[in-house]
């Protein structure tokens, strides 16, 4: 298996490749160059291309992607309906890029298409990060809370909880974030649990690479 | 949040090139964007016009009125905030006159050293990277031009913010292994960089532009005397986007030492960028952003966070590319 990344920062490369090695319980081949995107909808912009890339021009098989959901709707049970595709979700347009760019690639590379595996960290992926260690930081929490028009935390207080500051480093953001994903890498149930949209990025890696036929 | 003050408050400019009437208020930091000629510069001018004149001895406040002509204004953050100053300018680019009023003297005369620390960075390449007297290096020059004097009375003087630079520009650029400044018979320094296993270092005539420009940020950042003003002109100069984070980390690290396990009084600081991507760093803090808005020959600032719509602004996707559609404003106007 080779994996490629395409994340916002450093710091939440490094954390998607802990859970990733986690799941998988081996540590697969990364693609060299770690993809980036600048944020929401950047990510959106430049996932076609990546995936162009890595088909035609990689033998990597998987592309690993997350976003963080910000104050967008929450992907739910509904949204998995097949055709369904809510418009402001961000786990159905990932889903959707993915869909849309590789449905005419000619097989290529040995494999048909490359493995899509996609996360929403809701609302941010410092969440993930609490996750366990503050019971009140889960998914349902902040769907509730959106319900309700009363959200229960700030992406910013999430930060500040992880980071212990406004305005972290990069070295002591990776270093916070590093040791929060190894506490969940022995084992993820709990996250898994907690965090849908963790769930479903585990659920498309336990999906067989897309082989020819 | 905690509320950390800088040195100057504030800012009020009349007729001063295209301010012709408009004021700022200033934060620790402070990043200023916005299109070419826009005041963006006429702002760090202005700070450096105080800093000239507040060194001399204050004239009789009657006689210190001009009628008429520029005016620049400024408050002070605490502990000085009964403290104004008043510069008065003969044309757009002299200013000689300083009217001060404070209900303390003492006050005045903190400020006065606090600002006559104040520098100003337009780094140059190509000055930073010639040989530099090996006594030039009390303090990096606006261009940058004694780096190497400053990096090698830093390698004498104060090792632990030499090895502490050394360490993050090796993290920063991991294809250089240290800093090498071997001196000549004439004592002047030289500036060269190991790299990885090679015999000799690549010395500053082989070094990329960027490089320089690396040095010049991490040397304001890890300075063990740093000045209680820093204004840097377009600090993404030369630095590859993904590096931007870095570059934004080495200036918060002066504004909000404490955020990054330093004990030192903060340093304000006022940059001015072009790049979209570091402004897309600001997300989280868009009090720090200030945009030079110019219509026709006049321009004003305008803080990101003053506006009603910031915070939808902030939802609906990356800074950068609002500051590039126009909807920020700070964009050059078309003909």
């Amino acid at each position: 298996m080779k994996i490629a990344f395409l994340s916002e920062s450093p710091a939440d490369e490094a954390v998607l490749r802990i859970l990733v090695e986690g799941a998988l319980k081996e540590k697969p081949t990364v693609a060299s160059a770690g993809y980036r995107a600048r944020g929401w909808p950047n990510v959106l912009q430049v996932l076609p291309a990546v995936i162009r890339h890595l088909h035609f021009n990689t033998d990597v098989d998987t592309l690993v992607v997350t976003g963080d959901s910000d104050d967008s709707p929450v992907h739910t049970a509904a949204h998995e309906a097949p055709q369904y595709f809510h418009p402001h979700c961000r786990m159905c347009q990932l889903r959707a890029v993915f869909r849309q760019t590789g449905k005419r690639f000619p097989a290529a590379h040995g494999r048909l298409r490359v493995r899509r595996v996609v996360g929403v960290a809701v609302p941010a992926l410092e969440a993930w990060l609490l996750c366990g260690v503050e019971d009140s930081v889960n998914e349902a929490a902040w769907t509730e809370g959106q319900a309700r028009g009363v959200l229960p935390y700030t992406r910013a207080e999430l930060k500040l909880r992880v980071y212990r500051t406004e305005r972290p480093s990069l070295p002591h953001e990776i270093a916070c974030a590093v040791r929060e994903a190894e506490r969940h890498r022995r084992d993820l149930r709990r996250l898994e649990y907690d965090f849908p949209g963790f769930a479903a990025l585990l659920r498309d890696l336990r999906e067989p690479i897309p082989e020819i036929s | 949040m905690v509320h950390v003050s800088g040195v100057i408050a504030s800012v009020a400019f009349r007729n001063f090139k295209a301010l012709r009437n408009t004021s700022l208020k200033l934060s620790p930091f402070n990043l200023v964007i916005g299109a070419n000629g826009s005041g963006k510069t006429s702002l760090i001018q202005a700070l450096q016009q105080l800093r000239a004149l507040a060194k001399l001895p204050l004239g009789d406040p009657a006689t210190v009125t001009r009628v008429g002509g520029s005016e620049i204004s400024f408050a002070f953050d605490a502990p000085h905030l009964g403290v104004t100053a008043r510069l008065g300018c003969v044309d757009d680019a002299v200013c000689d006159l300083l009217r001060v009023d404070s209900a303390n003297w003492a006050d005045w005369e903190d400020v006065k050293v606090r600002l006559a620390t104040m520098r100003s960075y337009v780094f140059d390449h190509a000055a930073m990277a010639a040989p530099a007297p090996r006594d030039s290096g009390a303090r990096l020059a606006g261009d940058g031009s004694n780096l190497a004097a400053v990096l090698a009375r830093w390698q004498r003087e104060t090792p632990a913010a030499f090895d502490r630079l050394q360490a993050e520009l090796t993290r920063w650029l991991p294809e250089f292994t240290g800093i090498v400044l071997p001196e000549d018979a004439g004592g002047m320094v030289r500036l060269g960089l190991k790299i990885g296993d090679a015999e000799g270092p690549v010395m500053a005539d082989n070094l990329s532009q960027g490089v320089f420009y690396v040095l010049g940020i991490l040397v304001l950042s890890f300075d063990p005397a740093p000045p209680a003003v820093v204004c840097i002109e377009e600090i993404d100069r030369g630095i590859h986007p993904r590096m931007l984070r870095e570059v934004r980390d080495a200036l918060y690290r002066l504004s909000y030492p404490a955020a990054m396990g330093e004990t030192r009084a903060p340093v304000q600081v006022i940059a001015t960028t072009h790049s979209p991507y570091l402004l897309d760093l600001f997300r989280e803090h868009p009090e720090e952003i200030v945009i030079t808005q110019k219509h026709g020959h006049e321009a004003h600032f305008e803080r990101l966070a003053d506006r009603a719509d910031a915070a939808e602004l902030l939802r609906e996707g990356s800074l950068g590319d609002m500051w590039f559609s126009g909807i920020l404003g700070g964009v050059p106007e078309e003909s």
